[in-house]
């Protein structure tokens, strides 16, 4: 499949899968995985960033007009497409100079987790702070974007082992 | 002039990514309520100083104005007291009714008195600032009054300042009836004159004329009974089951300067009961 085709696919996919369903889980009252970053976080290193900074803000405002709260996930997804290329510099493999798109084979389990791990969580965090809209209750915050963290890095690892054989055998 | 377009050009992405970020947060602002009052009086420490600071200025120009409704104020107080003294003595040989029904007042509510430093009446959802907050026992839920009746409720309190949501705010939804009557209705503002509201979700079976007041009802815990609001300007019957009244205000919002702020000393109380019953 081309590759272009095959991430517009995948917004959609991202998108219908938060919107419909992992937005009504509610676990323990206020628990949501936002897995829809998974879509910024697994997109080739090669990509042009201003490319990458307005499919982050896109991705951000979709969300957002589903969700009512126009701007919140925009910001926090823009601040997201912004990192994730030094973090791809950090965690991804030295010696490969051509593109890479991030994964579990391409990366390592244990570096791969660690990149999803540091994005996620800041992703999570500035949400959770323009959502709140204060830093008097910062502890708070940082414990529900510490909560609701795992639960995302949960389910990006169980996504990744599931697609993870396929993308061997291609 | 070829350096700054090379240093645009050099940091394009970032300036790209501040750009979106800007723009987010502009949309959060001006869609989300909750972010605006948020905004608004977590910038109000600053505003709020600016604001206290230009009000101690041109308040000298007021004192006219400020004075004669202080002197109305009071010589409706003394009215009132008189009327009391006189019914204080007229039920003083009968000591048990007497002592809990102005006991029973005192001890519901609390007025404090505040002053308007800043107030909008020109926009669709106009806020007032207060010169207290709650450091000075100001809550969020609060009522707010004047000598002429109900100005709105408090929204937001920092410590040093608060926010009134006053009538002319169609977020505004305050609980009233026709003075008389026991049906209840809803007082909301349409965004369009500031000298009037709606009354509405009064059933049609009732008789109301023009002229007749519009006062806070008994089930808010925001506002004693009975507080008025304004009088029956115009009214029509709205899907021949409700009215559609036109409050003519009793409180000119062009022109607010003091107001008393009122604690309802037993609200978590009542809340928590009925809080209760429901479960």
């Amino acid at each position: 499949m081309n590759m272009s085709v095959r991430y517009i696919f995948m917004f959609i996919v991202v998108v219908l899968l938060q919107v419909l369903l992992l937005n009504n889980i509610c676990f323990l009252g206020f628990i949501n995985p936002y897995l829809y970053v998974y879509f910024i976080l697994v997109l080739p290193s090669s990509l042009n960033k201003d490319l990458t900074l307005l499919l982050g803000f896109l991705l951000g405002l979709v969300i957002d007009i589903f969700c009512g709260t126009l701007g919140c996930h925009a910001f926090a997804t823009t601040a997201l497409a912004y990192l994730k290329p030094y973090f791809q510099k950090v965690f991804g493999p030295r010696e490969i100079y051509e593109s890479v798109v991030p994964s579990m084979s391409s990366y390592g389990m244990k570096m791969f987790l660690q990149y999803v791990a540091y994005l996620v969580f800041i992703h999570h965090f500035i949400f959770f702070l323009i959502e709140a809209f204060t830093v008097s209750n910062i502890g708070h915050t940082i414990l529900y974007s510490f909560l609701c963290s795992i639960f995302t890095i949960l389910l990006i690892f169980l996504v990744e082992k599931l697609s993870g054989k396929k993308t061997y055998r291609e | 002039m070829r350096l700054l377009i090379r240093f645009l050009l050099k940091f394009k992405t970032l300036f790209l990514f501040i750009l979106l970020e800007v723009f987010s947060l502009v949309m959060i602002v001006n869609h989300n309520p909750f972010q605006r009052v948020h905004f608004l009086s977590s910038s109000n420490i600053i505003v709020g100083s600016l604001y206290s600071c230009t009000e101690s200025i041109s308040k000298y120009f007021s004192l006219g104005s400020v004075n004669r409704t202080l002197v109305e104020e009071n010589a409706d107080l003394k009215r009132r007291l008189n009327q009391l003294q006189d019914q204080v003595k007229f039920y003083q040989f009968d000591t048990t009714y007497t002592g809990r029904r102005s006991e029973s007042v005192a001890k519901h509510y609390i007025f404090r008195t505040a002053k308007i430093i800043h107030a909008s009446t020109n926009l669709k959802n106009n806020y007032l600032t207060l010169d207290k907050g709650t450091s000075d026992g100001i809550r969020d839920g609060m009522g707010v009054i004047n000598e002429k009746g109900i100005v709105g409720i408090v929204s937001n309190a920092s410590s040093h300042f608060s926010l009134v949501m006053p009538i002319l705010n169609s977020f505004s939804k305050i609980n009233a009836k026709v003075a008389g009557k026991s049906e209840m209705g809803t007082i909301i503002w349409d965004g369009s004159d500031t000298r009037y509201a709606q009354l509405e979700e009064v059933p049609l079976y009732i008789p109301i004329s023009k002229g007749d007041t519009v006062v806070s009802n008994a089930y808010s815990s925001v506002f004693p009974e009975g507080i008025m609001i304004g009088t029956v300007s115009d009214m029509k019957s709205l899907n021949n089951n409700f009215y559609s009244i036109r409050v003519n205000l009793s409180v000119d919002f062009s022109r607010l300067s003091y107001v008393d702020v009122i604690e309802f000393r037993y609200n978590e109380e009542r809340k928590e009961l009925e809080r209760e019953v429901r479960e």
